[in-house]
């Protein structure tokens, strides 16, 4: 087994008007990552780079132990792709396009592809022309499951799904974490979804990398704290401030650095910290996207 | 290469065009046999051989538009999520892209040929120039599966199959008008003349430099999608 699915070593990519820069990333195999950022921060050049769709300028990438572009056909028989972007053949049927891949991966379950029809409330019989938004991303994405692949990629599969439909894929894909070879990087800018079902989240913005760890860690490193100052008092010299909002004599501090001695470390200079929020995904991201574009204009 | 996998493609672009494919043979067939049947008159004849010509270009650019369809449908996606390199896929492209062309090329030129030369009163000297049309209806092929591979622009391609019917009016028009050619057609026997082979040889040359050209283009690409 390969501890490491996915690997990403100073990736670049330029465009005219857009570069993807320096990317580093590693995914450990069993494990799920959500990829976040806004759009045209350069989620889905990421993945293609991954799937060896795009040819990077530099760097190198690994997946399964196959170096990318190169051995693109050897690796993509163990990888299932699935993208906002991507259509099935809308004059052929559902059934077709299940003959059709099942006739090239060696791995296809057909009992799963047949459970998955039922989840997912798919007919077979039916064309795909005549399927709904909704249907069309789970015929996707029943395709790509029922290969039973190593790695999963799946750029923003959720965009564009009513509710029950959303619901129904994110189940699909948490009942895919049972298995726990299976790898899985998943990106939206949908941070509740990526909260929901990731173990592992990397923020990406304007081409770059922003932090990549461990989901736990990471919510546990950002908190934002609530202090009162008194007169002539000034904020104790804290790890990790990310940004300082409030008035000046109730300052609200972010951090992503966060340890419980910190709120010692206020009381010693007189300052009593009123609360410790704990933020919510969306709120780190936001967080940490603005501090980086702010350092950037800086 | 994984040719396993390149048939798989090509199976399915085949499967994705039967219905195009069965009608044109068809139309095809129906047409000779019309032609055939009002012994073979000029009127017959004319009218005959422009719906073969429009059968045979509408035929080669559907097939081989195929390539720009898929970028178009976004279907390129789920075609590039498959166990395939780029460099397989346009082999896909193109080798299917022929194989369903000459499903229907080869039996209605061979049948044009036949029906010249079993019909009484259609003048074998023909049979030259109605092979070099065929070519010259391949080559245009050709050119649209140039461009629609490479550019994989719908709008390219449908300009440049738009042009290429056009074109092939007015090179069937200039080459009637060689006087080895044109004027060998109403010959009771079959005249090869040394313009003809000189034309089909550089008809079938700029077919090779064009699929050469193809892959040289391919080979250069670093993204796919």
């Amino acid at each position: 087994m390969i501890d490491t699915a996915v690997e990403f070593s100073g990736v670049t990519k330029r465009y005219k008007y857009f570069t993807l820069d320096q990317i580093d990333l590693k995914l450990p195999t069993g494990y799920i990552m959500g990829f976040v950022g806004a759009n045209g921060a350069g989620k889905s050049t990421t993945l293609r780079i991954l799937m060896g769709l795009v040819h990077q300028d530099a760097g190198s990438v690994k997946v399964l132990g196959h170096a990318m572009p190169e051995d693109q056909a050897t690796a993509k028989r163990e990888i299932g792709f699935v993208s906002e972007d991507m259509r099935l053949y809308g004059a052929a049927t559902l059934e077709w396009h299940m003959r059709f891949v099942r006739s090239i991966y060696a791995r296809w379950d057909n009992g799963y592809a047949n459970d998955l029809l039922r989840r997912f409330d798919l007919k077979a019989q039916q064309k795909v022309k005549g399927m709904s938004h909704g249907q069309r991303v789970k015929a996707a994405l029943m395709l790509a499951l029922a290969r039973r692949p190593r790695l999963l990629v799946l750029d923003e599969p959720t965009t564009g799904l009513d509710p029950i439909a959303r619901r129904e894929v994110l189940g699909e894909l948490m009942a895919v974490l049972a298995d726990e070879e299976r790898t899985v990087l998943f990106s939206s800018h949908n941070t509740l979804e990526v909260e929901q079902i990731s173990d592992q989240i990397t923020f990406i913005d304007r081409g770059r990398i922003l932090e990549s760890s461990d989901k736990e860690a990471f919510l546990d490193r950002w908190r934002r704290l609530r202090l009162v100052l008194p007169p002539n008092t000034k904020l104790p010299g804290l790890r990790g401030i990310v940004k300082v909002a409030g008035s000046s004599r109730l300052p609200v501090i972010t951090t992503n650095r966060f340890e419980p001695t910190m709120m010692a470390a206020c009381t010693e200079v007189g300052v009593s910290v009123q609360a410790v929020d704990v933020m919510t995904l969306e709120e780190i991201f936001i967080a940490s996207v603005q501090s980086q574009r702010e350092g950037e204009a800086l | 290469m994984n040719i396993a996998m390149v048939c798989r493609l090509i199976w399915k672009d085949w499967y994705l065009n039967k219905a195009g494919i069965l009608a044109s043979l068809i139309g095809g067939v129906a047409t000779l046999a019309l032609v055939a049947a009002m012994h073979a008159s000029q009127v017959a004849l004319i009218m005959g051989m422009i719906v073969l010509v429009t059968i045979l270009i509408g035929m080669g650019a559907m097939v081989m538009i195929s390539a720009a369809s898929e970028r178009r449908q976004m279907t390129l996606p789920f075609v590039m999520s498959l166990p395939i390199s780029y460099w397989e896929y346009t082999i896909s492209k193109i080798a299917g892209g022929f194989l369903i062309f000459f499903a229907l090329w080869v039996p209605l030129v061979a049948a044009i040929v036949a029906t010249i030369l079993l019909t009484p009163g259609i003048p074998h000297g023909l049979i030259p120039f109605v092979l070099i049309m065929a070519v010259e209806i391949l080559m245009t092929t050709c050119l649209i599966t140039v461009v629609s591979v490479t550019t994989e622009s719908h709008g390219w391609t449908v300009a440049v199959a738009q042009l290429g019917a056009i074109g092939l009016n007015g090179i069937g028009w200039s080459i009637v008008r060689l006087p080895q050619i044109g004027g060998l057609m109403r010959s009771a026997t079959v005249r090869w003349s040394g313009t003809a082979t000189a034309l089909l040889m550089a008809e079938l040359a700029l077919i090779v430099l064009m699929i050469a050209f193809t892959f040289f283009v391919q080979a250069r690409k670093r993204d796919f999608i």
